[in-house]
Protein backbone atom coordinates (compact mmCIF):
# COMPACT_ATOMS: atom_id res chain seq x y z
CA UNK A 1 0.00 0.00 0.00
CA UNK A 2 2.91 2.25 -0.58
CA UNK A 3 0.77 4.48 -3.00
CA UNK A 4 -2.52 3.92 -1.49
CA UNK A 5 -5.33 6.63 -2.01
CA UNK A 6 -5.08 8.00 1.64
CA UNK A 7 -1.69 8.47 2.34
CA UNK A 8 -1.61 9.95 -1.04
CA UNK A 9 -4.24 12.71 0.18
CA UNK A 10 -1.72 12.97 3.35
CA UNK A 11 1.67 13.33 1.36
CA UNK A 12 -0.45 16.29 -0.88
CA UNK A 13 -1.97 18.30 1.63
CA UNK A 14 2.21 18.02 3.98
CA UNK A 15 3.37 19.25 0.32
CA UNK A 16 1.12 21.73 -0.38
CA UNK A 17 1.19 23.08 3.81
CA UNK A 18 -2.92 22.42 4.01
CA UNK A 19 -3.95 20.87 7.36
CA UNK A 20 -5.80 17.95 7.06
CA UNK A 21 -6.98 15.37 9.34
CA UNK A 22 -8.55 11.94 9.36
CA UNK A 23 -12.39 12.04 10.83
CA UNK A 24 -14.94 9.46 10.82
CA UNK A 25 -14.18 5.53 11.43
CA UNK A 26 -10.62 6.04 10.94
CA UNK A 27 -9.76 8.31 13.17
CA UNK A 28 -11.29 6.53 15.98
CA UNK A 29 -8.12 4.74 16.66
CA UNK A 30 -6.35 7.62 17.61
CA UNK A 31 -8.66 8.04 20.67
CA UNK A 32 -8.30 4.17 21.67
CA UNK A 33 -11.85 3.03 20.29
CA UNK A 34 -12.01 0.95 16.77
CA UNK A 35 -15.08 0.00 14.48
CA UNK A 36 -15.18 -1.30 11.08
CA UNK A 37 -15.79 1.25 8.60
CA UNK A 38 -15.81 1.15 4.91
CA UNK A 39 -15.42 4.64 4.41
CA UNK A 40 -11.99 7.23 3.74
CA UNK A 41 -13.43 10.54 5.79
CA UNK A 42 -10.55 13.28 5.34
CA UNK A 43 -10.93 17.31 6.35
CA UNK A 44 -8.69 19.60 5.00
CA UNK A 45 -8.70 23.24 5.55
CA UNK A 46 -8.26 25.41 2.62
CA UNK A 47 -8.94 29.08 2.41
CA UNK A 48 -9.24 29.82 -1.34
CA UNK A 49 -10.60 28.31 -4.40
CA UNK A 50 -6.60 29.01 -5.82
CA UNK A 51 -5.16 26.42 -2.83
CA UNK A 52 -8.10 23.68 -3.53
CA UNK A 53 -7.44 23.68 -7.52
CA UNK A 54 -3.96 23.32 -6.38
CA UNK A 55 -4.87 20.56 -4.27
CA UNK A 56 -7.23 18.91 -6.50
CA UNK A 57 -4.11 19.33 -9.30
CA UNK A 58 -1.82 17.56 -7.07
CA UNK A 59 -3.93 14.55 -6.86
CA UNK A 60 -4.90 14.02 -10.22
CA UNK A 61 -1.16 13.41 -10.93
CA UNK A 62 -1.11 11.15 -8.73
CA UNK A 63 -4.10 9.83 -10.82
CA UNK A 64 -6.76 10.22 -8.02
CA UNK A 65 -9.76 11.94 -9.58
CA UNK A 66 -13.07 13.77 -8.90
CA UNK A 67 -16.22 13.65 -10.89
CA UNK A 68 -17.29 16.92 -9.92
CA UNK A 69 -16.16 20.80 -9.94
CA UNK A 70 -15.50 21.46 -6.03
CA UNK A 71 -15.84 25.09 -4.75
CA UNK A 72 -14.73 26.60 -1.60
CA UNK A 73 -18.22 26.92 -0.34
CA UNK A 74 -19.17 22.84 -0.82
CA UNK A 75 -19.15 20.91 2.27
CA UNK A 76 -17.13 18.02 0.66
CA UNK A 77 -16.25 16.12 -2.53
CA UNK A 78 -15.43 12.74 -3.14
CA UNK A 79 -12.03 11.82 -5.32
CA UNK A 80 -11.35 8.04 -6.52
CA UNK A 81 -8.24 6.25 -6.48
CA UNK A 82 -7.35 2.66 -8.43
CA UNK A 83 -9.62 0.71 -6.12
CA UNK A 84 -11.28 2.95 -3.63
CA UNK A 85 -12.98 6.16 -3.12
CA UNK A 86 -12.63 9.31 -0.41
CA UNK A 87 -14.75 12.34 1.00
CA UNK A 88 -12.59 15.17 1.10
CA UNK A 89 -14.92 17.46 3.60
CA UNK A 90 -13.97 21.18 3.31
CA UNK A 91 -15.00 21.45 7.15
CA UNK A 92 -15.15 19.17 9.90
CA UNK A 93 -18.31 18.33 10.28
CA UNK A 94 -21.79 19.79 8.19
CA UNK A 95 -23.14 21.82 11.30
CA UNK A 96 -19.76 23.80 12.22
CA UNK A 97 -16.60 25.56 10.04
CA UNK A 98 -12.85 25.06 10.80
CA UNK A 99 -11.93 27.79 12.90
CA UNK A 100 -8.71 28.73 14.78
CA UNK A 101 -8.82 27.10 18.60
CA UNK A 102 -9.77 23.28 16.55
CA UNK A 103 -6.92 23.99 14.37
CA UNK A 104 -4.40 24.59 17.01
CA UNK A 105 -5.62 21.99 18.47
CA UNK A 106 -5.08 19.33 16.06
CA UNK A 107 -2.72 16.32 17.13
CA UNK A 108 -0.19 14.05 15.28
CA UNK A 109 -1.81 10.20 14.79
CA UNK A 110 0.38 8.65 12.79
CA UNK A 111 3.42 10.40 10.52
CA UNK A 112 2.23 12.86 8.17
CA UNK A 113 -1.27 11.37 9.56
CA UNK A 114 -3.52 14.18 12.03
CA UNK A 115 -6.68 14.42 13.94
CA UNK A 116 -8.77 17.01 15.35
CA UNK A 117 -8.64 16.85 19.26
CA UNK A 118 -10.29 14.44 21.04
CA UNK A 119 -12.84 17.17 22.26
CA UNK A 120 -13.58 18.28 18.59
CA UNK A 121 -13.82 14.84 17.55
CA UNK A 122 -16.57 13.89 19.71
CA UNK A 123 -18.35 17.39 18.60
CA UNK A 124 -18.26 16.21 14.92
CA UNK A 125 -20.16 13.26 15.73
CA UNK A 126 -22.78 14.87 18.64
CA UNK A 127 -23.41 18.23 15.92
CA UNK A 128 -24.20 16.36 12.67
CA UNK A 129 -27.32 16.88 11.13
CA UNK A 130 -27.70 13.17 10.17
CA UNK A 131 -26.56 12.24 13.75
CA UNK A 132 -27.07 7.91 14.31
CA UNK A 133 -27.08 5.32 16.17
CA UNK A 134 -23.26 4.77 15.39
CA UNK A 135 -22.13 8.38 16.00
CA UNK A 136 -23.73 7.94 19.50
CA UNK A 137 -22.00 4.38 20.56
CA UNK A 138 -18.69 6.26 18.98
CA UNK A 139 -19.18 8.73 21.57
CA UNK A 140 -19.68 6.57 24.72
CA UNK A 141 -16.87 4.44 23.58
CA UNK A 142 -14.59 7.91 23.17
CA UNK A 143 -15.92 8.89 26.50
CA UNK A 144 -14.93 5.68 28.24
CA UNK A 145 -11.34 5.18 26.60
CA UNK A 146 -10.43 9.30 27.23
CA UNK A 147 -12.45 10.50 29.82
CA UNK A 148 -9.38 11.58 32.32
CA UNK A 149 -7.77 13.21 29.15
CA UNK A 150 -10.82 15.56 28.27
CA UNK A 151 -9.92 18.91 28.45
CA UNK A 152 -13.34 19.66 30.45
CA UNK A 153 -12.94 23.70 30.20
CA UNK A 154 -12.87 23.19 26.09
CA UNK A 155 -15.29 20.37 26.12
CA UNK A 156 -17.95 22.50 27.67
CA UNK A 157 -17.02 25.42 25.52
CA UNK A 158 -17.81 23.60 22.66
CA UNK A 159 -21.00 22.33 23.79
CA UNK A 160 -22.33 25.64 24.77
CA UNK A 161 -20.96 27.02 21.08
CA UNK A 162 -23.14 23.91 19.20
CA UNK A 163 -25.98 24.32 21.91
CA UNK A 164 -25.08 20.56 22.26
CA UNK A 165 -24.70 20.69 26.17
CA UNK A 166 -28.18 19.01 26.94
CA UNK A 167 -27.53 16.60 24.74
CA UNK A 168 -24.08 15.58 25.93
CA UNK A 169 -25.40 15.88 29.53
CA UNK A 170 -27.87 13.11 28.06
CA UNK A 171 -25.63 10.80 26.98
CA UNK A 172 -23.47 11.53 30.23
CA UNK A 173 -26.95 10.51 32.15
CA UNK A 174 -27.64 7.48 30.29
CA UNK A 175 -24.43 5.62 29.68
CA UNK A 176 -23.51 6.42 33.52
CA UNK A 177 -20.01 7.47 32.66
CA UNK A 178 -18.70 9.20 35.90
CA UNK A 179 -17.34 12.58 34.09
CA UNK A 180 -18.19 14.56 37.35
CA UNK A 181 -20.68 17.60 37.58
CA UNK A 182 -20.72 19.18 33.83
CA UNK A 183 -23.08 21.90 33.76
CA UNK B 1 -27.02 29.40 14.36
CA UNK B 2 -29.75 27.58 11.77
CA UNK B 3 -32.26 25.50 14.27
CA UNK B 4 -31.33 21.78 14.12
CA UNK B 5 -33.50 18.59 14.35
CA UNK B 6 -31.03 16.10 15.39
CA UNK B 7 -32.28 12.53 16.32
CA UNK B 8 -32.78 11.94 19.81
CA UNK B 9 -30.25 10.24 22.46
CA UNK B 10 -31.17 6.62 22.62
CA UNK B 11 -28.97 4.69 24.94
CA UNK B 12 -29.80 1.29 26.30
CA UNK B 13 -27.52 -0.26 29.12
CA UNK B 14 -27.15 -3.55 26.74
CA UNK B 15 -24.94 -0.21 24.51
CA UNK B 16 -23.55 0.64 27.39
CA UNK B 17 -21.82 -2.68 28.03
CA UNK B 18 -21.00 -3.52 24.41
CA UNK B 19 -19.51 0.08 24.37
CA UNK B 20 -17.00 -1.15 27.41
CA UNK B 21 -16.35 -4.34 26.29
CA UNK B 22 -15.06 -2.85 22.93
CA UNK B 23 -13.14 -0.20 24.62
CA UNK B 24 -11.42 -3.29 26.73
CA UNK B 25 -10.78 -5.36 23.54
CA UNK B 26 -9.11 -2.35 22.21
CA UNK B 27 -6.88 -2.36 25.42
CA UNK B 28 -6.02 -5.53 24.90
CA UNK B 29 -4.98 -5.41 21.35
CA UNK B 30 -2.64 -2.88 22.59
CA UNK B 31 -0.91 -4.85 25.73
CA UNK B 32 -0.56 -7.62 23.04
CA UNK B 33 1.63 -5.25 20.67
CA UNK B 34 -0.21 -4.07 18.45
CA UNK B 35 0.19 -0.38 17.25
CA UNK B 36 -2.79 1.79 16.52
CA UNK B 37 -0.75 2.57 13.11
CA UNK B 38 -1.02 -0.92 12.55
CA UNK B 39 -4.84 -1.04 13.57
CA UNK B 40 -5.47 1.87 10.89
CA UNK B 41 -3.42 -0.16 8.36
CA UNK B 42 -5.54 -2.84 9.22
CA UNK B 43 -8.69 -1.00 8.35
CA UNK B 44 -7.26 0.63 5.33
CA UNK B 45 -6.12 -2.78 3.94
CA UNK B 46 -9.80 -3.44 4.38
CA UNK B 47 -11.54 -0.23 2.61
CA UNK B 48 -8.39 0.23 -0.03
CA UNK B 49 -7.92 -3.56 -0.94
CA UNK B 50 -3.96 -3.84 -3.19
CA UNK B 51 -4.36 -0.23 -3.78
Amino acid sequence: MENDLFRTIFNETARLNIPAVVIGGLALPAYNVARLTLDIDICILVTSQDVLNQFINALKENDISTLQNPKIDQDLFTVFGKHSEAEIWLKPCDAFSWDDKMVKRIQVYIVNVHVLAIEDFILTKLARRDRSSTDIDDIIQLLIANKDNIDREYMHYRLRWMDLLSDFNEILKKSKIDFGNFN
Amino acid sequence: MEEEKRSPIHITEADVKRAYKKVEKFQRLLKRGKTKEQILNDLLRLIQGGE
